[in-house]
C-alpha cells in the first residue's frame, strides 16, 4: 500500500514562500541581518557579555566587513577623510570621523541583533513564566500580578526604559548587557499578558483536565501539559518581539545617546549624523534605512509566522 | 454596571499606588549623582563632605528611607506633587503648562491617523484579497515597520532638499524659534492654539501615518468579520446600495472595538510622545519626563509618572465604559 507522499523540508519552505510571500521576504532580511553578524569564530567560554561575546563565545572579526568599525581613514594630503562618497574602498562612504559607514553598519547589526535577543530572552522567559502561574492558578493570584502588570505597563516604555538605564546603580558606566536587562525587563508585562491570554484558553482543554484526573501537580500540569502547548504562541510573541526591541534600543540611542554604551550602533549613527544632515546625508540615510529594514523584517516574519503557527493569537 | 465601575475604580488606585512606590523606590536605589551635582557648586562648607551633607538635607534625601517615603505619600494624599529640585517651581504647575502641547500633538495626530486609516482600512476590507488589498496592506506593514524618527528624518529630509523654498520644509521641519510660542517656555507668552497647531503639523503626520496603520489593521480585520455577518447578508439581500450596506450596516458597527483602541492610543500618544517631541522639540510631557529623569530631579520624575499614570489608567476606564455603553451586548459582570 503506498503511503501518501510526505512533503519534503525544501517542498514546505517553498510552499511557505508561496503562500506567504511577503513573510518571506521578511524571512530574507532577517537572514542577511543575521549573514552580517556572523564572523569568524574563536571559541572562548567566559562571561556573558555583549556584543562581541554573546555566551561567552568570542566572534570575532565579521567576515562580511572590511575594516574595523573604529578605523579612521585618511585622504594622501593625510587629512582625515570626512564625509566621503561610496567607492570602491568604502562602499557606503565615510562619515564624519573618517570611518568607514558600512563596517560600522555591520557591527551595529551585532550589536542591534544580541542586544535584541538577550532582551527577549529576558522577557519571555520571566513573562511566561508569570504568565503560566497567573493564567492557571486565577482567583487572588492572578488579580495581584495583573494589577503589579497594569503598574509597569502604565509608565510609558520609553519612559521606563531612561528611567532604568539612568539610574543604574550597577555599573559605573553604561553596559551593554545593563540595556539589554532594561529592554528586557520592559518587554514583561507585555508577554506576560499575551501567554496569559493563551493559558487561560489552554487550562480548559481536556488534556489538561485529564492530567488532574491522574493526579499530577499543579507544577507538572504547568510544564508537561501546558507549557508544550503554547510553545507555538511563545514562538510568535518571540519573533515579533526582537523587531520591537531592535527598534527600541536604536531609538534609545537615538533619544539619550550620552548615556547608552558607546560603539558601533544603528541608533547613534543616526544622531550622530543628524547635526550634518542636510549637507552630508549619507551617515543618517544608511543608519535610517538599516534600522527600518530590520524592524520591518523582523514584523513580517513574526506576521508570518503567526499565521502559520497560531493563527487565532492576537498581538 | 455601578459596582463595575466602582470596582474598576478602586483596583485602579491600588495599580496608581503601586506605580508611585515604584518610581519613588527606583530613583532612591542610588541617589549619588543628584548630590554630587548639588555639592560641586557649594561654596559655604569647607570640605567635600560637608558640602555633600547640605545638599543632601538640602534635598530632604537625608531622613532615613521610610521618612521619605511617608512624607511623599502623605503629599499625595493632598495632591501636592512637590517642587522641582532645579527651578522650585509646583511640579503639577508645570505639567499643566506642558500638557497643552502634547494633547494638541496627540489630537492632530490621532487625527490624521483617521483620515489615513478609515478609508484605506475599509476599501481593503471590501475590496478582500484584491491587488489592491495587498499593495494597502503592504503600506500598512511598511508604516508599522517604519520607525517614527527614521520616518521624521527622512521627511525633513527630502522637503528640505527637494522642496526647498516650498510652503513644505517650513511647515513640516523643525522650527528654530517656535519652542517660544508654548506656555512655560518664556513667562508671559500667550497660548496660542492656532500657531501651535501649525507647528505640530510635521511631527503630527509623520506620527500619524504609524499611528494610522496600527487602526487600519484593526479596522481592516474588524470589516472582514462583520461583512460575514447574518444582517449584512440581509442588507445585501433588500437590495440596497453597496455605499449603503457598507457604511451604514457594516462599519458603524466595525467601528466600535475599533473605537476602544483609537481611545488607548490616544492616551499613550499623549502621555508618551517622547521620540517625538525630542525630534521636534516640543516642549510636552514626554520631553519634561525625559530631560527631567537626565537631571535627576527626583520630585518632577515622581509627579510626571504618576499624572501619566492616572491619565492612562482612567483613559482605560472610561474606554471599557463606553464600549459597554455603545455596544449593549457587552455586559460587566
Amino acid at each position: 500500500m503506498a503511503l501518501p507522499h510526505r512533503p519534503t523540508a525544501l517542498q514546505n519552505v517553498l510552499k511557505f514562500i508561496r503562500r506567504k510571500p511577503l513573510g518571506a521576504i521578511g524571512f530574507l532580511i532577517i537572514g542577511f541581518m543575521v549573514l552580517m553578524t556572523v564572523g569568524t569564530p574563536q571559541l572562548k567560554f567566559g562571561i556573558p557579555s555583549l556584543p562581541d561575546r554573546p555566551l561567552g563565545v568570542e566572534l570575532g572579526k565579521p567576515w562580511i566587513a572590511r575594516y574595523d568599525a573604529e578605523a579612521k581613514f585618511f585622504t594622501a594630503e593625510n587629512r582625515l577623510s570626512q564625509y566621503e562618497g561610496p567607492s570602491a574602498s568604502h562602499w557606503l562612504g565615510t562619515e564624519k570621523a573618517g570611518r568607514d559607514i558600512w563596517a560600522r553598519l555591520v557591527y551595529g547589526a551585532r550589536r542591534s541583533l544580541f542586544i535584541g535577543i538577550w532582551a527577549l530572552a529576558v522577557a519571555t522567559f520571566v513573562g511566561t513564566a508569570i504568565g503560566v502561574v497567573s493564567g492557571y492558578f486565577r482567583g487572588w493570584v492572578d488579580t495581584a500580578v495583573q494589577r503589579v502588570m497594569d503598574a509597569l505597563q502604565s509608565f510609558p516604555p520609553l519612559v521606563a526604559l531612561i528611567l532604568i538605564i539612568t539610574i543604574n546603580p550597577l555599573t559605573s558606566s553604561p553596559n551593554l548587557t545593563v540595556a539589554a536587562f532594561a529592554l528586557g525587563l520592559v518587554g514583561i508585562p507585555s508577554v506576560q499578558r499575551i501567554t496569559r491570554g493563551v493559558v487561560l484558553a489552554t487550562r480548559e482543554q481536556q488534556y489538561v483536565e485529564a492530567a488532574r484526573v491522574i493526579g499530577a501537580t499543579d507544577l507538572r500540569t504547568m510544564v508537561y501539559y501546558i507549557l508544550p502547548n503554547i510553545t507555538a504562541s511563545i514562538i510568535v510573541v518571540f519573533s515579533t518581539g526582537l523587531g520591537v526591541v531592535i527598534l527600541a534600543e536604536a531609538a534609545l540611542a537615538f533619544v539619550i545617546p550620552q548615556n547608552v554604551p558607546q560603539g558601533p550602533s544603528w541608533g547613534l549613527m543616526l544622531n550622530e549624523g543628524r547635526g550634518a544632515m542636510f549637507d552630508h546625508s549619507g551617515p543618517t540615510v544608511w543608519s535610517a534605512t538599516f534600522i527600518a529594514l530590520a524592524v520591518l523584517g523582523f514584523n513580517l516574519a513574526g506576521d508570518a509566522l503567526r499565521d502559520v503557527l497560531d493563527p487565532r493569537l492576537r498581538l | 454596571m455601578q459596582q463595575y465601575i466602582l470596582r474598576r475604580t478602586l483596583l485602579n488606585f491600588v495599580v496608581l499606588f503601586l506605580v508611585a512606590t515604584m518610581v519613588f523606590l527606583a530613583l532612591r536605589v542610588d541617589p549619588s549623582n543628584i548630590i554630587r551635582e548639588r555639592a560641586q557648586g557649594c561654596t559655604t562648607a569647607e570640605t567635600y563632605d560637608a558640602c555633600r551633607e547640605i545638599a543632601k538635607a538640602e534635598l530632604g534625601l537625608d531622613k532615613p528611607l521610610w521618612r521619605q517615603y511617608g512624607t511623599y505619600m502623605a503629599d499625595l494624599a493632598q495632591l501636592d506633587l512637590g517642587k522641582s529640585f532645579f527651578t522650585k517651581n509646583a511640579v503639577l504647575q508645570d505639567i499643566k503648562d506642558r500638557a497643552g502641547p502634547s494633547i494638541e500633538l496627540g489630537l492632530l495626530q490621532i487625527m490624521v491617523a483617521l483620515v489615513v486609516a478609515l478609508p484605506i482600512g475599509i476599501i481593503s476590507a471590501i475590496r478582500q484579497d484584491t491587488w489592491l488589498d495587498y499593495l494597502l496592506r503592504f503600506v500598512s506593514i511598511a508604516l508599522l515597520g517604519i520607525p517614527v524618527f527614521v520616518l521624521a528624518i527622512f521627511v525633513m529630509l527630502g522637503t528640505t532638499k527637494y522642496a526647498g523654498g516650498t510652503f513644505l520644509p517650513e511647515w513640516l521641519s523643525v522650527h528654530g524659534t517656535w519652542v517660544n510660542l508654548f506656555p512655560g517656555q518664556t513667562p508671559g507668552n500667550d497660548h496660542n492654539v492656532i500657531e501651535n497647531l501649525k507647528r505640530v503639523t510635521g511631527p503630527a503626520l509623520v506620527g500619524g501615518l504609524g499611528t494610522g496603520a496600527i487602526i487600519m489593521r484593526f479596522l481592516r480585520s474588524q470589516m472582514l468579520e462583520v461583512l460575514r455577518q447574518d444582517y449584512v447578508r440581509t442588507a445585501w439581500a433588500k437590495g440596497l446600495r453597496e455605499r449603503v450596506v457598507v457604511v451604514r450596516h457594516a462599519l458603524k458597527n466595525a467601528l466600535i472595538p475599533v473605537l476602544t483602541v483609537i481611545g488607548l492610543l490616544l492616551g499613550s500618544i499623549v502621555s508618551g510622545n517622547v521620540v517625538l517631541e525630542y525630534l521636534y522639540t516640543i516642549p510636552g510631557i514626554g520631553f519634561f519626563i525625559i530631560s527631567s529623569i537626565l537631571q535627576f530631579d527626583y520630585p518632577v520624575v515622581q509627579g510626571t509618572v504618576l499624572v501619566v499614570a492616572v491619565t492612562l489608567v482612567f483613559v482605560n476606564l472610561l474606554v471599557d465604559i463606553a464600549y459597554g455603553w455603545l455596544d449593549p451586548r457587552i455586559r460587566y459582570s
